[in-house]
C-alpha cells in the first residue's frame, strides 16, 4: 500500500502528469494514423526518453501504450482504416454504425469499453505482478531457460501466419543478441572488426528499423491512398440500454483480454479478435454483427485494452514481454538501467507502482481526450502520407543516432528496416525477432549456467517439475495449431464438384 | 486429370536455401572465434551458443519447403504478401534512403534531415511546393533543435555540414 501511494505520489507530480499527457496525445495520434503502430511509436520515443529521469520516461511510454491501442479505434470507426492492428475487429461494426449516422455512439462505446477493459486489467496487474514475481524468485537458471523457451514458442504459435517462420525470427533475434563480447570468456563474436559492435547491437536502432523503416518501405506503394471519411460526429456516451446490453460482453472481454495479455505473446490483436468472436457467440443478435452491432465494438475494444495491462504482468514480474509493445517498453526499461524480472519488485518496487499509476491515469486521460477530441484526431488522416512518412524517417534517423550518438546505429536501423521489409514479405514476424533480441542474453546466460550446473548433461533439465511444465506447454503451443488444422482438414466434408463453396 | 501438387513449395525452397547458406557462412565465422581454454570458459565456449542457434535455424529452415502442407490456407496463405512483385517505388525509396544515410557523413545530420524531407516527398509524387518547401526546412530544423538543444545530443557536422549542439 505504501508503494502504491508512493507510485501515485510520483505520477501526480505536475511534471510527470504533463509527460503522461504528452504520451497519451502522441499515443492517440499515432494510434489513429493507419500504418503507425504502438511498438513503432514507443521505439521512436525511446531515444527521446533516454534523457528523462526513469520515472517520467517509463510513465510516458506506458501512457502511450494504453492510448495508442484506443487511438486505433477512432479511424477504424470513422474511415474504416484501423489505425492499429488491434482495432481491426472494431472496424467490422464501427464503420457500418458510422455510415448510418451513429459514429458518435460507436466512438462513445469504444472509449467506455477501452477504459473498462484497461482498468480491469490494471487491477489484475496490481494483484498478479507481485504474486508472479514471488513465484519467479524461486526460479533457477534452468527454469528461466524453460520459461524463455515457452515465451518464444507462445509468440511463434500465436502471432503471424506461420509458427516455423516466427521461430526462425526468434532464433535470429537471439543470434543477434550474441553479437559482441562473450560475457564468460571475453571473446568477440560476430563483430567483423567493427568497434561499435563490441558492446553488442543496441535495441533502439533495431526496433526503429524493424517497426518504422520496414513499414515506410511498405507504405511507399500506397502513398496516394485517400480515405473516405465520416464528418458529422457528435460523441455520445453509451445509453443505459446500450450499457445493459453490453455489460456481460465488457466483463467477458476484459477477462479474455487480460488473460491473453498475460500470456507471453502478441496480446492486443489476438485479444481483440477473440473478444469480437466471443461477443458474437454469446449475442442474441448474431445477425447484426458486421452490420453495426454495439456489442461488436464493446467486445474487441474492452479486450484489446485489457491486454495492455495484462501484457505488463509477465514483462515486469518475469522480464518476459507480453506483447510487441511490451517488448519495446522492456527494452526501454533496460536502457534506463532497470532490469525487469522478479528482483525488480525487491530492489525497486516503486517502478511497478509508478507504471500502474501512469497507466491508470493514462486510461482516464484518453477517455476524456478521446471523447472530446475524436473529431480532431480523425482529421490527422488528412496529413498527406507523402509528408508523414518522410517525417517518420527524419525522426527515426535522428532517434537512432541519439541513442548512442553513433552513426553506426543509423546504419543498423537502415539495415534492420530493409531486413524487416524482406522478412515481412516472406511472412517472418518482427515481434519474435525483437523478443529474441531482448531475451537473447537471458536465454544464453540461463542455458549456459544450467549446463554448467548440470555438468553438460541435458537430461537433468527433466528433473525439475517447473521445467517439465514449461517444456510441455512449449510443445503444446508449437503443435496445437498444426494439430487443430490437420484435424479440421480430416474432419471437413469433401466438396461435391459443382457445389457452391 | 489434374497434375498432383508438389510436396515442395518452390518459393520456400529458395528461401530455405538462402537461410541455410547464411547459416553455413555464419557457422564458418564461429570457427574463427578466438579459442579459450575449456576451464576458462566453464566448458561453454564462445561459439557453443551461437552454433546451437544456427543449428536450430537450419533445422527449422529445412521444414519451410513443406510448411504449406500443414499451415491453414496452404500455399495461398504463405504467399499472401509476396505474390505482388516489389514495386519500383519501394526499391527507389530504399535506394534513396541508402544515399541519404551515406550523405549524413558528408553533410551532417541536420542537412541530411533537410534532404530527406525534400527528396523523399518528391520521389513519392508530392508537387505542392508551397507545402513542401516550408516542410523540408521547418520540420527537420524542429526535430534537430529538439534533440540538440532540449535533449543535449551533439550532432556531428560532417565534412561540409553544420552542427547543432
Amino acid at each position: 500500500m505504501e508503494y502504491l501511494l508512493h507510485g501515485f505520489g510520483e505520477v501526480l507530480e505536475p511534471y510527470n502528469l504533463m509527460v503522461i499527457l504528452i504520451g497519451v496525445l502522441v499515443g492517440v495520434l499515432v494510434g489513429a494514423l493507419p500504418g503507425l503502430s504502438s511498438p513503432m511509436a514507443v521505439a521512436l520515443l525511446i531515444p527521446f526518453t533516454l534523457t528523462l529521469e526513469p520515472v517520467p520516461a517509463i510513465a510516458m511510454l506506458a501512457a502511450l501504450y494504453c492510448a495508442g491501442t484506443f487511438g486505433g479505434s477512432i479511424t477504424a470507426i470513422l474511415i474504416n482504416a484501423p489505425g492499429t492492428p488491434p482495432a481491426v475487429a472494431t472496424a467490422f461494426d464501427g464503420y457500418p454504425m458510422a455510415k448510418r449516422g451513429e459514429a458518435g455512439r460507436a466512438l462513445g462505446m469504444a472509449a467506455v469499453a477501452s477504459v473498462i477493459g484497461g482498468v480491469f486489467s490494471l487491477i489484475v496487474f496490481l494483484l498478479a505482478t507481485p504474486w508472479l514475481a514471488r513465484v519467479a524468485l524461486e526460479f533457477r537458471p534452468q527454469e528461466y531457460f524453460a520459461l524463455t523457451l515457452f515465451a518464444l514458442s507462445m509468440l511463434a504459435s500465436i502471432s503471424g501466419r506461420s509458427s516455423i517462420r516466427n521461430l526462425i525470427s526468434g532464433a535470429l533475434g537471439i543470434l543477434l543478441g550474441t553479437v559482441g563480447v562473450h560475457l564468460t570468456s571475453g571473446v568477440e563474436r560476430f563483430t567483423f572488426g567493427v568497434a561499435e559492435l563490441t558492446d553488442g547491437i543496441h535495441f533502439v536502432p533495431v526496433l526503429i528499423g524493424l517497426f518504422a523503416m520496414s513499414e515506410l518501405l511498405a507504405q511507399s506503394s500506397t502513398a496516394k491512398i485517400a480515405y473516405e471519411r465520416i464528418t458529422s460526429i457528435v460523441i455520445k456516451l453509451p445509453s443505459k440500454a446500450d450499457f445493459l446490453k453490453v455489460r456481460w460482453t465488457l466483463l467477458r472481454s476484459s477477462c479474455i483480454g487480460t488473460f491473453i495479455g498475460i500470456l507471453p505473446a502478441e496480446g492486443s490483436t489476438v485479444a481483440a479478435i477473440i473478444g469480437y468472436n466471443e461477443a458474437k457467440r454469446f449475442s442474441k443478435d448474431k445477425a447484426e454483427f458486421g452490420k453495426g452491432a454495439i456489442e461488436g465494438i464493446a467486445g474487441p475494444e474492452a479486450a484489446n485494452n485489457a491486454a495492455t495491462g495484462g501484457a505488463m504482468v509477465p514483462t515486469l514480474a518475469l522480464g518476459i514481454p507480453g506483447s510487441a509493445t511490451a517488448a519495446v517498453i522492456l527494452a526501454a526499461l533496460v536502457a534506463h538501467g532497470v532490469r525487469p524480472g522478479p528482483r525488480l519488485l525487491n530492489d525497486t518496487p516503486e517502478f511497478v507502482y509508478v507504471i500502474f499509476a501512469a497507466m491508470l491515469i493514462a486510461n482516464l486521460m484518453f477517455f476524456a481526450i478521446g471523447l472530446g477530441g475524436a473529431k480532431v484526431f480523425s482529421r490527422i488522416t488528412l496529413i498527406p502520407r507523402t509528408l508523414l512518412w518522410p517525417a517518420v524517417f527524419v525522426f527515426s534517423m535522428v532517434g537512432a543516432y541519439s541513442a548512442a550518438s553513433s552513426l553506426a546505429d543509423v546504419w543498423i536501423m537502415l539495415l534492420a528496416g530493409f531486413a524487416g521489409f524482406v522478412m515481412q514479405r516472406h511472412g517472418f514476424g518482427a515481434a519474435p525477432l525483437v523478443m529474441g533480441l531482448i531475451l537473447g542474453r537471458l536465454v544464453e546466460e540461463s542455458l549456459s549456467q544450467s549446463m554448467i550446473i548440470f555438468d553438460n548433461n541435458w537430461l537433468r533439465f527433466f528433473e525439475s517439475p517447473i521445467c517439465l511444465l514449461f517444456f510441455a506447454l512449449t510443445l503444446l503451443g508449437l503443435f496445437w495449431s498444426p494439430l487443430i488444422s490437420a484435424l479440421q482438414r480430416r474432419g471437413a466434408p469433401r466438396r461435391v464438384p459443382g457445389a457452391a463453396p | 486429370m489434374r497434375p498432383a501438387a508438389s510436396w515442395v513449395h518452390g518459393p520456400d525452397l529458395v528461401l530455405a536455401l538462402v537461410i541455410l547458406a547464411g547459416c553455413g557462412i555464419l557457422y564458418y565465422v564461429t570457427s574463427t572465434f578466438e579459442e579459450v581454454a575449456p576451464l576458462f570458459a566453464d566448458n561453454i565456449g564462445p561459439s557453443w551458443f551461437p552454433r546451437l542457434m544456427l543449428w536450430s535455424i537450419a533445422l527449422l529452415a529445412l521444414v519451410l519447403p513443406f510448411e504449406h502442407l500443414f499451415v491453414v490456407g496452404g500455399r495461398k496463405r504463405l504467399d499472401e504478401d509476396r505474390t505482388d512483385r516489389v514495386k519500383p517505388i519501394a526499391l527507389a525509396t530504399a535506394g534513396l534512403l541508402l544515399l541519404l544515410v551515406l550523405a549524413v557523413e558528408l553533410v551532417g545530420m541536420a542537412l541530411a534531415a533537410v534532404l530527406v524531407s525534400a527528396f523523399l516527398p518528391l520521389l513519392w509524387g508530392e508537387r505542392r511546393y508551397k507545402v513542401l518547401i516550408p516542410f523540408a526546412i521547418l520540420f527537420p530544423a524542429a526535430v534537430t533543435l529538439l534533440f540538440a538543444r532540449v535533449l543535449k545530443i551533439y550532432f556531428d557536422p560532417g565534412l561540409f555540414g553544420f552542427a547543432f549542439g
